[in-house]
């Protein structure tokens, strides 16, 4: 994981939480990596990384876009017309899903309304499964590519709402397994390839995941959080890391470019 | 093994069948709905989720009414949405029975209330899958396969809802997943160019259109600009999808908006996000709206120059403007309604 080189001394003081998971998501980058990017804060996130420790990120969109630069405003969806801009390759959805099971993405992001200890995500349906997968009490949108990166990306950072309801010992519905029921090798069994998630990025901590349980842990907590606040918000047992630190509040500069440089219109990133 | 669609003896002995001569093609949308789109066909819905959605061709089936549709596509938005919406505001005139798909939202305008609404409802049967195990279904089938293997949408609870199948690989002894060939009884498509005889262009991402058209049993295709054959024949490397894949060839500007169009036209975001509100609206028990916007913009226009015709200029010219333009070229440009 990337050494964040913290270039910025001043930490700014007034922030959103979508800024301080965008500015979590862009530490988590490594410079020179090939990154699959969802639609939303993700965007932002690269985009920081870009604009500050990692220049050569190589972004991957799974409308079939590899290594634009996101000048042109910041797309509205993965086929969007701006992830295509200064691109180096360009084709479909097979490509850039071949690209992901061969090995070529490092890093994918994705999310989902549920996610369980594991870091295994639903973005399908909330109900009983599977009896009532036909008429759910609440249908989600489904899976779209995050169930493809989920399967194939080296390792996949999650961004998930910090609620109760959506920190669950069980998922209602399994979209994008994770590290499915933590035992050994359980990926590799199940037919994956890749390591699975490895961060959890929410407003109220950083977490990864323990190396031998697959357990979820708490590795850092936001600014303003502490290990109760987010097990209280959390409808599992976590573990806490045991070089627990609170993690780095934005700094000025962050904010700046991502205000006035990434997405100024808060497309995404609400104030 | 039920296919939906073709099975792949069918859809070999139908291409087999068809006349692939270099004809011109040119007919217009109703002429060509009429003809390709039957009741209780498999539909392939071209284009990812807003970009490049065939928003024309689904216009136009609405308006001729077919019923017990089932569509096939990766992520799709508009397209699904003004389908649904349809068959919610008028079943006995338009329905569909099925949807094979990955994701039915629209990114960042949020998640579909029409296909919420068809599924708590129990309107609709749905069969879910991964992006790329769509893709890989279209693939298989162009490539004239049964199936294709894969390592995507295993291991949670996708392929307990679908036809995919896990075998164990013969070479490596590991667990693998099958997904059967997808073959459309008709693709429906929107590109960029092509010419009289159905070859096609299509601009920036191919999304799996290419795929699509091979695998379906006929393809209709809409574009923004019919081209001669010559720039074709000068350059076909860049040709997409080959002529003897299409049957249909309607010259249509505009016919994914809302939708976004390559290099031709961004979404018409004011657009979209007002249908999406009406749908929205539909869900939670608010009618009425919806029904007046098919009334006016889908059942009360005679084709698709109808539709733009009632869009006002300044939000065509901004998605004109907007498209394929660096920030700095876009500084002092506002969306009209925005």
């Amino acid at each position: 994981m990337t050494e964040y080189a913290n270039d910025f001394s001043e930490y700014a003081t007034d922030f959103s939480p979508s800024e301080m998971i965008v500015t979590a998501g862009a530490r988590q980058l490594e410079n020179k990596k090939v990154i699959f990017a969802g639609t939303g804060l993700p965007m932002v996130g690269i985009t920081l990384a870009q604009l500050t420790h990692g220049p050569d990120i190589i972004p991957v969109f799974e409308g079939g876009a590899v290594g634009p630069t996101l000048n042109r405003s910041l797309p509205l969806s993965v086929g969007d017309s701006r992830t295509t801009s200064k691109a180096n390759f360009i084709q479909g959805l097979n490509s850039s899903f071949e690209l992901t099971q061969r090995g070529f993405i490092d890093v994918g992001f994705i999310g989902g309304a549920e996610v369980d200890p594991y870091g295994n995500l639903n973005s399908t349906m909330i109900g009983n499964f599977p009896e009532n997968y036909m008429n759910p009490d609440i249908r989600l949108p489904g899976s779209g590519g995050a169930g493809d990166m989920s399967c194939s990306c080296t390792y996949t950072i999650l961004i998930v709402q910090h609620e109760l309801r959506r920190f669950v010992e069980e998922l209602q519905y399994m979209t994008s397994p994770g590290h499915l029921d933590g035992s050994p090798d359980a990926r590799k069994n199940a037919g994956l390839q890749g390591k699975g998630p490895r961060r959890v990025i929410t407003t109220k901590a950083l977490m990864g995941f323990d190396d031998e349980t697959k357990r979820m842990k708490i590795l850092a907590t936001m600014p303003g959080e502490t290990v109760e606040s987010v097990q209280a918000a959390t409808g599992f047992e976590l573990l806490v890391d045991e070089n627990l630190y609170e993690f780095e509040p934005p700094t000025k500069e962050e904010i700046r470019l991502i205000r006035e440089d990434i997405d100024p219109t808060q497309i995404y990133c609400k104030r | 093994m039920e296919w939906t669609g073709l099975s792949p003896d069918d859809a070999r002995e139908k291409l087999e069948q068809k006349d692939k001569s270099k004809r011109d093609k040119r007919m217009s949308l109703t002429e060509a709905v009429k003809e390709f789109v039957k009741d209780g066909d498999h539909v392939g819905v071209g284009g990812f989720v807003n970009s490049r959605p065939p928003v024309a061709i689904a216009h136009e089936i609405i308006r001729q009414g077919r019923q017990d549709l089932s569509l096939a596509f990766q992520s799709a938005g508009l397209v699904p949405d003004y389908l649904m919406g349809a068959m919610a505001i008028r079943p006995d005139h338009f329905s569909i029975s099925r949807l094979e798909f990955a994701y039915v939202g629209h990114e960042y305008a949020g998640t579909s209330s029409m296909l919420r609404y068809m599924t708590e409802n129990n309107k609709i049967v749905i069969e879910d899958w991964t992006n790329y195990n769509m893709s890989t279904r279209f693939k298989a089938g162009s490539m004239g396969l049964p199936f294709l293997p894969t390592r995507s949408g295993l291991g949670g609870d996708i392929e307990k809802c679908n036809r995919s199948q896990y075998i164990k690989c013969p070479f490596t002894d590991r667990d693998i997943l099958l997904v059967p060939a997808c073959h459309p009884d008709v693709g429906i498509i929107h590109v960029q160019e092509a010419d009289i005889y159905g070859n096609c262009r299509i601009k920036g991402q191919t999304f799996t259109c290419p795929e699509m058209a091979m695998a379906s049993k006929n393809v209709i295709v809409t574009c923004e600009k019919l081209v001669e054959h010559d720039v074709i024949a000068t350059e076909p490397t860049r040709t997409s999808i080959p002529y003897f894949a299409v049957d249909a060839v309607v010259e249509l500007p505009f016919g994914s908006f809302p939708g976004l169009c390559h290099d031709i036209h961004y979404y018409g975001k004011t657009h979209l996000e007002y249908y999406k509100g009406l749908t929205n609206g539909f869900r939670k028990g608010v009618v009425e709206p919806l029904r007046e916007y098919f009334d006016k913009y889908v059942f009360g226009v005679k084709d698709t120059d109808g539709f733009i015709g009632l869009m006002p200029y300044e939000q065509l010219k901004y998605a004109r403007q907007v498209e394929s333009r660096s920030l700095h070229l876009q500084q002092g440009l506002q969306e009209p309604g925005a």
